[in-house]
């Protein structure tokens, strides 16, 4: 099959909020298109992971080469792209959105602009996109297409005259769209002569072929059989398969300039098809890679252990499989005296955080203890040293610290005025610097924020959603480190520390949150022999304390015949609770308490 | 004391068991109580027709368990009867006789006042010409429900009798000669101060009595004290003062000369119940009477594919069910439908061995573990329960010595815990 010329190519991505229906937009042009029968057309096709499905979010972007006859009567070639839907992977969506010369804005009719959509529009924007805004849900009776289109004007700044109102649900409007992204989307402009330069945008493991690696040629024409190099990582390969997705899998001999598909030759893993990294002939490689590369870091960290040890080396299994498919994901051996033996996680975001472990219970049947996640804490140590710290219970003694640096994002937040007046009250309380107010419409204000990310990570979107009745969308970006008076809070039982549930926290938050841990800790932790104190402590200095009293008796006064059954199965209860028992220095906790802790707020 | 307990192995000498008889009748129904017991006025007791009932159940449960102790390789003998209620001193003491004459009849039975006969007796239904009655019929121990010599405490108990009831009531029983008397302290209750409870005891001393029980107040599910606790409106003693009250009392009466031979009981040399140490000891009881536990070995220990080598059965606990049921039994389909025993829990040898540990351990003497293995035909000296006791006995929790494990007295106050981390 002989490539398209560019003139007849077509790359274009779908931005929109959560839920406004970018996924069933999506089917519907595979339907149209003629790409997916009836048949295949599972609802929304394009999402392929169960948790996908479940959340409606997108989290590895599916892509799907498209032939659409337009109305001039040429038949076109559509590279649909699809981007991760969600902030935690927003490099991600920028190296896809870089792959196309447009991008499709959904905004839900009922809805109007929400936080995402413009965090969306300024990625798409920042890459020179053609941006084609269309307003989704005129199905439904609450569709408010022309205060939408305003509001789109007025927000964001886009010429919304010719927004094309749509249905994915119903299909109205959709070859309408097609017909839009054919006039106004600009084709790719490569130079089939040059020296080959292809954007890797997504990747993914394939027990099979090794890593599988999605690409878009810029310049010059990717044939099998070619030796390739990846820049970024200095790996050399053999191109052994070409083919593109349509949307079923095609094999194809070469990609020529302008076109989207995908490669493998026998990588390995996909640590090693980095994206944004640009892909060259071996022989003759490129001088100038594609611009934007970024390595990306995990930002959010926490401790999994098994709730039983016995499935530490399945869960070692498991964490090895993820991580083989999951190329911003990191694990490394971590071991706590109350929890034993497990690993410490690096995640993009807390969505990324949440899905890892909702595959590891679900698909690998694991039962996990997760410490409270922590961010990324920069510290700089009185001789100089600078070190990074994922993990609070390894920050070094107050004496030797000099400064914490700790990660601050910059926070959009959408809410209806109303509510406005508690989502300050709610950033000024998790140490926010306001940077502006907009008002979007009458009725809706984007307010934005520079907030310390640890502050966001630990309650932040619960308490947004209840301050505005659940109106407020947020997005955030890192934008950077800053120093912080920060401390790290110790929890003691009996003087002996839980290292599992140390925190860092600003100072002036540091009482406030060790007696709340204190207190529900207090309720977990069952009587013993003798007192147990529960401290939270600050370096040596005690900040709050609880007391479990002693339990001075724990015998049956009566035991004959009639007892005997109950009495023993009783103490047989007791003896599997002690089963579940972590020994912390002399004092027992019950891993309900672990559980319990880590999920206050 | 008495020697350890013959093994479950094979022997030609028989191996001690026990027979205990329940009556459902009380004329109260105290608010702690959680036995089987219902409250009767003391004309509407049909004494003829449950003594009836019994013994019919008797007949029936002597043949069933003969055949499985057959089955199991060794005989059984009858060394303790007990009636326990409900209140069996207010059952006709003619009727009591009957039953207690069926139970020589069907069983072998130990001969003379080595069968050890004990009747749980109120104050209020009991005086000395009741006492002298029973002892013609063959009993040899009464065992008198006292609980407190405290006005405000009996009160509190929901108990029909007063301090001077009971002091009377266990005069009369000293004072008939009957053989053999012992009595109920309740201790840990509200308000109680551990002097108040030492001094209790010492004064059921004074009265002669050469065996007494002990109990800490015990909440139960289920009862009209267990449902007060419940909703929050029932005053219960600090557990520091509870366990305290059970320092003083082993102090007052270990300085009299009494034993504390087991957690709630104290008795002059011999004067141990020996019913009930032979349910600390893990012997057999059969069980019969509205309500009663039974406990039987049914096949040879190792013989049983399921492992499975007693069963613990109950019967029936409404009187009316209970006396139409045994009307009709037969020896032959006992537990399996036969209207009598309302459940039926198999044993095998793990689970008897944890009994065992359990019950053992409420004795100043212990367990010894190695000879329960044997008898059950498993090992005890598994390596987590062999470091267990490592563990415990490094903090005083425990004394092992050959292959005896006990409690130090100290320690009693944690028992519950301590088995529960050895089985």
């Amino acid at each position: 099959m002989p490539t398209t010329p560019q003139s007849l190519i077509r790359n274009f991505s779908i931005i929109a909020h959560i839920d406004h229906g970018k996924s069933t937009l999506a089917d519907r042009i595979l339907e149209i298109t003629g790409a997916v029968t009836d048949r295949e057309a599972r609802a929304q096709f394009m999402d392929k992971m169960d948790i996908e499905r479940e959340r409606g979010i997108t989290i590895k972007a599916q892509n799907a080469r498209l032939k659409f006859t337009a109305k001039d009567g040429l038949t076109y070639q559509l590279n649909l792209i699809d981007t991760p839907g969600h902030v935690d992977f927003n490099y991600e969506v920028s190296r896809s959105l870089s792959a196309c010369e447009g991008a499709v804005l959904v905004v839900d009719s009922t809805q109007g602009v929400e936080a995402q959509t413009l965090a969306n529009v300024y990625l798409a924007l920042e890459q020179g996109l053609e941006i084609l805004p269309v307003l989704n849900k005129v199905d439904l009776p609450s569709s408010d297409v022309e205060g939408t289109r305003e509001q789109i004007e007025q927000v964001i700044g886009l010429d919304c005259s010719e927004a094309i109102g749509c249905s994915g649900k119903t299909g109205v409007g959709v070859p309408e769209i097609l017909e839009e992204i054919v006039k106004k989307i600009p084709p790719p402009k490569g130079n089939p002569d040059g020296l080959l330069r292809a954007l890797i945008f997504d990747s993914w493991y394939d027990s099979y072929r090794g890593a599988i690696v999605m690409v878009r040629v810029m310049d010059g024409t990717l044939k099998r059989g070619d030796k390739i190099r990846f820049l970024a990582t200095m790996t050399d390969y053999e191109v052994t398969e070409l083919g593109s997705f349509q949307p079923f899998a095609v094999a194809l001999d070469e990609i020529g300039p302008g076109e989207v598909g995908f490669l493998a030759g026998n990588i390995r893993s996909v640590h090693d098809t980095k994206v944004g990294d640009t892909v060259t002939h071996a022989a003759k490689p490129t001088s100038d890679p594609l611009p934007g590369f970024k390595d990306v870091k995990p930002m959010v960290f926490s401790g999994v252990f098994p709730t039983d040890s016995a499935q530490y080396p399945d869960l070692r299994d498991a964490l090895e499989k993820l991580h083989m498919n999951d190329a911003a994901f990191s694990f490394e051996p971590d071991s706590s005296e109350a929890l034993g033996f497990g690993y410490r996680c690096g995640f993009l975001g807390l969505l990324h955080m949440e899905i890892i472990q909702e595959r590891l219970e679900r698909e690998f049947n694991l039962d996990l203890i997760i410490t409270a996640p922590s961010v990324v804490y920069k510290v700089t140590k009185k001789s100089g040293e600078e070190i990074r710290v994922e993990n609070p219970a390894k920050l070094p003694e107050p004496q030797f610290i000099e400064t914490i640096e700790e990660p601050i994002v910059k926070m959009a937040i959408h809410v209806p005025s109303d509510h406005v007046g508690a989502v300050l009250a709610l950033c000024q309380e998790k140490r926010g610097v306001q940077i502006s107010m907009q008002y979007a419409s009458t009725e809706r204000v984007i307010i934005t924020y520079e907030l310390p990310f640890n502050e966001v990570l630990f309650d932040f979107h619960d308490k947004l959603k209840s301050a505005s009745r659940g109106y407020a969308s947020m997005d955030y970006e890192l934008i950077g480190y800053r120093v912080g008076d920060l401390v790290k809070v110790d929890m003691l039982v009996n003087g002996d520390p839980l290292d599992a549930l140390s925190i860092i926290v600003h100072r002036e938050k540091a009482h406030t949150r060790g007696r709340s841990l204190a207190e529900k800790l207090k309720e977990f932790v069952p009587r013993q022999q003798y007192e147990v104190a529960i401290q939270a402590a600050i370096g040596s200095k005690i900040i709050s304390r609880e007391t479990v009293r002693a339990m001075r008796k724990d015998v049956t006064a009566k035991c004959y015949g009639g007892d005997i059954s109950r009495k023993r199965k009783l103490l047989e209860k007791q003896k599997e609770g002690k089963k579940r028992m972590k020994q912390v220095g002399s004092v027992e906790i019950p891993q309900a308490a672990f559980l319990a802790i880590l999920k206050v707020d | 004391m008495t020697a350890a307990p013959p093994g479950f192995h094979a022997s030609n000498e028989p191996r001690p068991a026990s027979v205990y008889v329940h009556f459902p009748y009380c004329l109260t129904k105290c608010p702690y109580c959680d036995f089987v017991s219902y409250k009767t006025p003391r004309e509407a007791i049909d004494h003829v027709g449950y003594a009836d009932a019994v013994i019919a159940e008797l007949r029936a449960r002597a043949s069933y368990a003969e055949a499985a102790w057959s089955a199991a390789g060794s005989r059984r003998r009858i060394e303790s009867v007990f009636f326990g209620g409900g209140t069996p001193s207010l059952w006709e003491p003619k009727e009591l006789g009957r039953v207690l004459a069926a139970v020589r009849e069907h069983f072998t039975c130990a001969e003379g006042d080595a069968l050890e006969v004990t009747v749980e007796c109120n104050p209020t239904s009991l005086d000395e010409r009741r006492a002298r009655d029973l002892d013609a019929q063959g009993v040899n121990r009464l065992s008198v429900g006292t609980q407190s010599l405290r006005q405000e405490q009996l009160q509190y108990l929901g108990r029909l009798h007063d301090p001077a009831g009971a002091q009377e009531a266990v005069r009369g029983a000293l004072a008939s000669g009957i053989g053999r008397v012992s009595t109920d302290l309740i201790f840990g209750l509200p308000g109680q101060s551990p002097e108040d409870a030492r001094s209790q005891a010492g004064e059921l001393a004074d009265a002669g009595l050469r065996h007494l029980s002990c109990y800490q107040l015990t909440i139960e599910p289920g009862t009209q004290f267990g449902e007060l606790s419940r909703r929050g409106r029932l005053p219960l003693a600090d557990d520091g003062l509870v366990a305290e009250g059970f320092l003083a009392i082993d102090e007052e009466l270990t300085s009299r000369g009494f034993t504390h031979y087991e957690i709630s009981n104290y008795a002059m040399p011999g004067e141990e119940s020996r019913h009930n140490l032979a349910y600390w000891r893990g012997l057999e009881y059969v069980g019969v009477g509205c309500g009663a536990y039974g406990y039987v070995q049914t096949a040879r220990v190792g013989a049983a594919a399921d492992g499975g080598i007693g069963v613990r059965y109950r019967n029936a606990i409404d009187p009316k069910a209970y006396v139409a049921a045994a009307a009709g039994v037969r020896d032959d389909a006992l537990g399996e439908g036969d209207g009598l025993s309302i459940s039926s829990e198999p044993l095998d040898g793990e689970t008897l061995l944890r009994e065992r540990i359990m019950l053992g351990l409420r004795l100043a003497n212990g367990v010894d573990l190695g000879a329960c293995g044997r008898d059950l035909g498993v090992d005890p000296w598994t390596p987590e329960r062999v470091r267990t006791i490592e563990q415990l006995s490094s903090k005083g929790r425990l004394a092992r010595v050959g292959d005896t494990l006990r409690i130090p007295r100290p320690a009693w106050l944690w028992a519950d815990d301590t088995a529960a981390r050895l089985f």
